[in-house]
């Protein structure tokens, strides 16, 4: 169920929904929609108020997961369904569902279905795309055309697309801005860049798949100060960190990338302002080309995201004794 | 006993059981059938009462399934959406004709619709009087049969999921569009079944009918009639004929099921 779930979306925009399952991502597209209800709250569209305005008098087009192709049509007739034979052509070229033609909608895969839903929905040329993981279905060579060619539209036609997805690349290649949803409410609107940057709060660290979430206490301190943001100190689960954050005391979490985490088997000379642990190597997990090496210090571990190069010229390997460097500035303490 | 053994003897009591129960539907209807569908179907032709009511039966079931269809599938839909205040209360009052005993829902309609109260007074002078009539005879069968239809409608109706509807009406559809392009074609078979339980449970109502109009006479009533002033074979052939005239709506069923779509047999 949503509580408090306030964003605003400029014309134009690419937002994206994230949040884990059951946080109400579906029933936020709905209720913008228009057609659930909701008991309390205020929608506008293109400016205007739209919170009691019929769904269909709200001009959006909305793909959800499972496509809700209409059984008793064909493929041709559910792209048409809302628009003309010749929008329907048009927009099922434009992203190649074309081919289905002729085709009932039963001997449809699921990719293919969520690619006429697509077509459907485009074809009636709408200001604003709601979409529900509208590539999940799709292979990987499909999704990347696809996902291209809706951008391209997007662009060129200037639609509004709010677009829910679970796929974090997906949500960096294509939004400009993210609306995390969490505990019926929204825990983080910033832009892509700045949700795996800077989290908001622990949930949306873990959330995002960030290696290094601590929880303890921070306390400012005094005169290190870098634009609104001020350099903390951060104190919590085994750990002492430098970092840098608003300006707060009281509990909190310290959130580092692994790629931030500098491994060397001797301490870095440097000039700016660092985080020496000393540690040994406990587990090294191979991520592709990537390697997640995971380094005990203190009362807690750490993760570095190195290059499986890295870890050979290291000569890395569990009981080795290392030294995670991370610099203040990518401490982020939230 | 072995566990085999056990296996063994519940499968013969199933067996036996089934067997049982379907001797006990199979004899009677076998045995009318056998003994009287020779001549029930020879008497189509001579016998002009039987044809009568055959026709009058069937008109009758008619006109109350299509006014139910008309007027309960609306409120169907509304009950299969939950978009009724009370809806519960109003889908079990609705129910309620099936739990009546069939003499006293046609004592009932009299005691509502008969000449001597003010209804029944504007229905006899607009010729529409339910005592003796044709009138009588198609309320008593909606009266009884319609929660047949309410209740399977209703269903079929709750099994086609609402976000199609959401679909259509995003690309455009006003809600009773969208009920009309949609929802009603998915739900399309349930309710032609559901139309066809209630013209069967129509087809064969006595209790209420006989109550209202004992004539003209409808072909239960005309068996009824030929067996209480004849006797049993003078009856046969017109009992033998309405079982052959409920295997119409049975087959009817049987063809809507098998050329059903997975997401309808499924639900």
């Amino acid at each position: 169920m949503l509580a408090d779930v306030t964003f605003a979306l400029s014309r134009g925009q690419w937002g994206v929904v994230l949040g884990p399952a059951g946080a109400g991502k579906t029933t936020l597209l709905e209720i913008i929609a228009g057609v659930r209800r909701h008991s309390k709250g205020r929608i506008a569209l293109r400016g205007a108020d739209v919170t009691t305005r019929r769904p269909e008098a709200r001009r959006l087009g909305m793909v959800y997961q499972h496509g809700f192709l209409f059984p008793h049509l064909d493929v041709e007739g559910n792209i048409a369904y809302g628009s003309s034979a010749a929008a329907a052509c048009a927009a099922a070229e434009r992203i190649g569902a074309d081919a289905l033609f002729g085709r009932s909608v039963a001997t449809l895969s699921g990719g293919e279905r969520q690619l006429v839903a697509l077509a459907r929905a485009l074809a009636t040329s709408p200001d604003i795309l709601l979409l529900d993981e509208p590539f999940a279905a799709l292979d990987p060579r499909r999704r990347s055309l696809v996902r291209s060619e809706v951008a391209s539209i997007h662009r060129e036609r200037g639609t509004t697309v709010l677009h829910v997805t679970h796929d974090f690349v997906e949500a960096g290649l294509l939004g400009d801005l993210a609306i995390v949803l969490h505990g019926g409410g929204v825990a983080q609107v910033a832009t892509p860049d700045e949700l795996f940057r800077k989290p908001a709060s622990g949930i949306v660290a873990d959330f995002v798949g960030i290696e290094n979430v601590f929880r303890g206490m921070i306390e400012s301190r005094e005169g290190d100060t870098d634009g609104a943001e001020t350099t903390l100190r951060f104190t919590g689960e085994g750990i002492e960190l430098i970092g840098v954050g608003r300006p707060t005391c009281g509990p909190g979490h310290a959130v580092v990338r692994g790629e931030d985490v500098v491994l060397s088997l001797s301490p870095l000379d440097g000039s700016s302002p660092r985080n020496v642990l000393a540690g040994v190597v406990r587990e090294i997990a191979r991520d592709g080309v990537l390697s997640r090496v995971s380094v005990a210090t203190g009362g807690t571990s750490i993760t570095a995201v190195v290059t499986r190069r890295s870890v050979e010229e290291l000569g890395l390997r569990p009981d080795v004794a290392v030294t995670a460097s991370v610099k203040a500035t990518a401490v982020h303490l939230c | 006993m072995s566990a085999r053994g056990a296996e063994r003897l519940a499968t013969a009591g199933v067996i036996a059981g089934a067997s049982l129960l379907l001797l006990l539907l199979a004899i009677p209807i076998g045995s009318l059938v056998v003994r009287g569908g020779v001549a029930g179907v020879n008497a189509l032709a001579a016998d002009v009462e039987l044809r009568n009511a055959l026709l009058l039966t069937a008109a009758c079931a008619t006109a109350a399934t299509f006014a139910t269809i008309l007027l309960g599938t609306p409120l169907a839909y509304l009950l299969a959406r939950d978009r009724v205040p009370g809806g519960v209360a109003l889908a079990t009052l609705l129910e309620l004709p099936l739990l009546i005993p069939h003499p006293v829902a046609g004592i009932a309609l009299l005691l509502a619709f008969g000449r001597q109260t003010w209804i029944g007074g504007v229905l006899g002078r607009a010729g529409l009087g339910i005592v003796g009539s044709s009138t009588g005879i198609a309320l008593a069968m909606l009266f009884v049969a319609a929660p047949l239809y309410m209740s399977a409608a209703r269903e079929a109706i709750a099994r086609v999921d609402r976000r199609y509807e959401d679909v259509a009406r995003t690309l455009g559809d006003s809600p009773w569009r969208a009920v009309r392009r949609v929802t009603l074609p998915l739900a399309r078979r349930g309710i032609v079944a559901a139309a066809i339980v209630m013209w069967a449970r129509a087809v064969s109502e006595f209790g209420a009918i006989v109550i209202l109009t004992y004539n003209p006479k409808v072909v239960s009533v005309l068996s009824y009639d030929r067996f209480t002033a004849y006797g049993l074979d003078a009856a046969l052939p017109v009992a033998a004929v309405l079982v052959l005239l409920a295997l119409v709506p049975l087959l009817a069923l049987r063809s809507l099921r098998a050329g059903a779509s997975p997401l309808e047999r499924s639900g």
